[in-house]
């Protein structure tokens, strides 16, 4: 006891929180990380914060209750008054970070999710204030000496190499490339039933200009053993029950080997900021961002299919023969989700834009791509899909950049009009009305974008 | 702990607020660059029996806003606190508290009405 009193609670926790849970509670945390409390340790615990410990249990190993902690973060009266039922902020939560559009949509702050919404994407290269943001776990503190960054590959390689980013840097050819950067998710909210993860709309993407050097020669220089299989990609974000990896996929050796693939450290033309995976990240183009590691420390090839935390079961993968929507996944029925699929948007006008009366004509503006595909053409209807008109779409300026369309539709009268747009990809496959195949995590959703406009 | 016990508890409950060992960590260094979630509280969800105990039993890793995203059915919900153990280190919950749980989601997140436009929703609309 005195020596708890010597020291805060705060401060114990802050040190190590497992010894911590030890020597407060007599707590012992399991590998499960379940936060046994011995019957001493519960009451000891339920006594310094004035009551019992419903599901105590549950409480992850090495938390300590803020009602205990020095200075509350929440800094909430313990007896406030509830609010009514249903308080819950209305409409979006938009994000309030340095650096970052206070007009991208807050998804989830734990772990910090925010997307883009489509009229956002006007620029032809999205600065980075307007880049969606996925972050899996904790966001890892801002690294202070990014050229001292390391990060390995190893596994099936003839040479196991351990590169600071100063080495990166002075050992290979930079290439700066603009390139579309998607989460796995974009589209989810589309589907009926809902599918269950973040309920990303089309903005969990962006066509930013990265800086770093091929992946492909950083692999040569491992030499690949001709046993490697796939890859497995690990960052130093922490899980967000404190412990273990986050997040680990990877891709098929072919697809690793492509030219295209970065590890970037510059982000249009300025260091990675971190909520971005800075100091260095993987960029892996035109498939899931997921395979796009992070604040990356360790590349590892592999002689069989990667088994990270992400990959398997339903993660990040899509029905092979169409299931019942909403029905219980046979998970031998999944194959991953790799190419993304053809997604177009209407960048302007915005949804919901009011044009004064009169108005017979609408310029367009958008953007299409699709994974590892170019686009073929875009189409734009203003009365439901029954009669389209076909935009002038422009030359992407690398592989995986995305296309930038113009359009110019005719309006017959005042009134309610919905804008619909709809890409078709090099292999001729066109967005669906709805989002189809549907899968429990929802995967690969690509309806076509509808913004709707009111003339007078 | 009866069901009855398990809601008074719960009330008292709320003066615990689960901080993460990352949020308690980055606390100590003050940094431009850590984003800083806002704090949640139950009362901000819709109510029902058994919120408070979901509230805190699904907030020790995720803010609550990503459980309330979803709309599902009790056996959707079900095998979502199965995957949540498999795959994303849930400790298992007992029988009990299972119900509570599934109880309070199934009733306060049911599947949405099907809005038929996938996901659109038509902005000049009166409400
Ligand atoms: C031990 C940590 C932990 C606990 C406790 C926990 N979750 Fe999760 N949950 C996670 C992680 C990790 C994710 C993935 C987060 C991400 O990728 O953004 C997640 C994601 C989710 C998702 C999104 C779908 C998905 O698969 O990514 C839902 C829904 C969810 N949790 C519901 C719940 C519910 C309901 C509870 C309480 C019964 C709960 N969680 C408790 C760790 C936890």
């Amino acid at each position: 006891m005195p020596e708890r009193i010597e020291r805060s609670i705060e401060e114990l926790y802050r040190d190590d929180p497992a010894k911590a849970d030890a020597e407060v509670f007599g707590r012992e945390t399991g590998p499960s990380r379940r936060g046994f409390l011995n019957g001493a340790g519960l009451a000891a615990m339920g006594a310094a914060v004035g009551g019992a410990i419903p599901f105590a249990a549950n409480m992850p190993g090495g938390m300590i209750p803020a009602a205990m902690a020095q200075s509350s973060p929440a800094g909430m009266p313990p007896s406030a008054s509830p609010a009514p039922a249903s308080a819950a902020p209305k409409g979006p939560q938009y994000l309030k970070f340095p650096g970052k559009s206070d007009k991208l949509v807050v998804l989830g702050e734990r772990p910090l999710v925010a997307e883009t919404p489509e009229n956002l994407l006007d620029d032809d290269t999205t600065p980075t204030d307007k880049l969606f943001v996925r972050n899996n776990g904790q966001t890892p503190e801002e690294n202070k000496e990014p050229d001292k960054w390391k990060f390995v590959v190893d596994g099936e390689v003839n040479n196991k190499l351990e590169l600071t980013l100063g080495e990166l840097k002075a050992k290979y050819k930079p290439v700066t490339r603009r390139l579309v950067l998607e989460c796995g998710g974009n589209g989810r909210s589309f589907f009926t039933p809902q599918a269950r993860g973040n309920q990303w709309t089309n903005g969990g993407a962006g066509c930013s200009e990265w800086t770093g050097v091929r992946l492909a020669d950083v692999l040569k220089a491992a030499g690949v053993k001709s046993s490697a299989v796939f890859s497995g990609h690990y960052g130093a974000d922490p899980h967000l029950s404190g412990t273990g990896v986050t997040l680990s996929r990877g891709v098929p050796i072919k697809k690793l080997m492509d030219e295209n693939n970065l590890i970037v450290w510059q982000l249009n033309g300025q260091p990675l900021p971190n909520i971005h995976g800075g100091p260095v990240r993987l960029m892996i183009p035109g498939w899931p961002g997921s395979v796009s590691a992070k604040w990356l420390n360790r590349i590892w090839i592999r002689d069989k299919i990667h088994d990270g935390p992400g990959m398997g079961a339903t993660s990040y993968r899509v029905a092979i023969k169409p299931m019942v929507p909403g029905d219980k996944p046979d998970e031998k029925n999944f194959r991953d989700l790799e190419s993304m699929p053809i997604r177009s948007i209407i960048t302007s006008p915005a949804n919901g834009t009011k044009l004064p009366a009169g108005t017979k004509e609408v310029k367009l503006r958008g953007a299409a791509w699709a994974g590892d595909l170019t686009v073929r053409q875009v189409d734009v209807s203003t009365d439901f899909g029954a009669t389209w008109t076909s935009a002038k779409v422009e030359k992407p300026k690398n592989k995986y950049d995305w296309q930038r369309w113009t359009a110019t539709v005719k309006l017959p009268s005042d009134g309610y009009f919905e804008i619909w747009t709809r890409g078709t990809d090099a292999k001729g496959t066109m967005q669906p009305h709805i989002a189809g195949n549907w899968n429990p995590q929802g995967y690969g959703g690509n309806p076509m974008h509808r913004v709707a406009v009111l003339v007078g | 702990m009866t069901y009855s016990h398990a809601i008074a508890a719960a009330r008292l409950a709320r003066l615990l607020l689960f901080v993460t060992i990352g949020i308690a960590l980055s606390a100590s260094v003050a940094v431009a660059q850590t984003f800083t979630p806002r704090d949640e509280s139950p009362e901000e969800f819709p109510a029902g029996a058994g919120r408070d105990e979901t509230f805190y039993t699904c907030t020790a890793c995720h803010g609550f806003k990503l459980v309330a995203a979803q709309g599902m059915n009790r056996r959707q919900w079900d095998d979502s606190i199965n995957w949540m153990m498999e795959k994303h280190r849930m400790p298992p919950l007992e029988a009990k508290e299972r119900d509570a749980v599934l109880n309070y989601l199934e009733a306060a997140f049911p599947p949405r009405a099907p809005a038929g436009g996938g996901g659109f929703q038509n902005p000049f609309m009166k409400r």
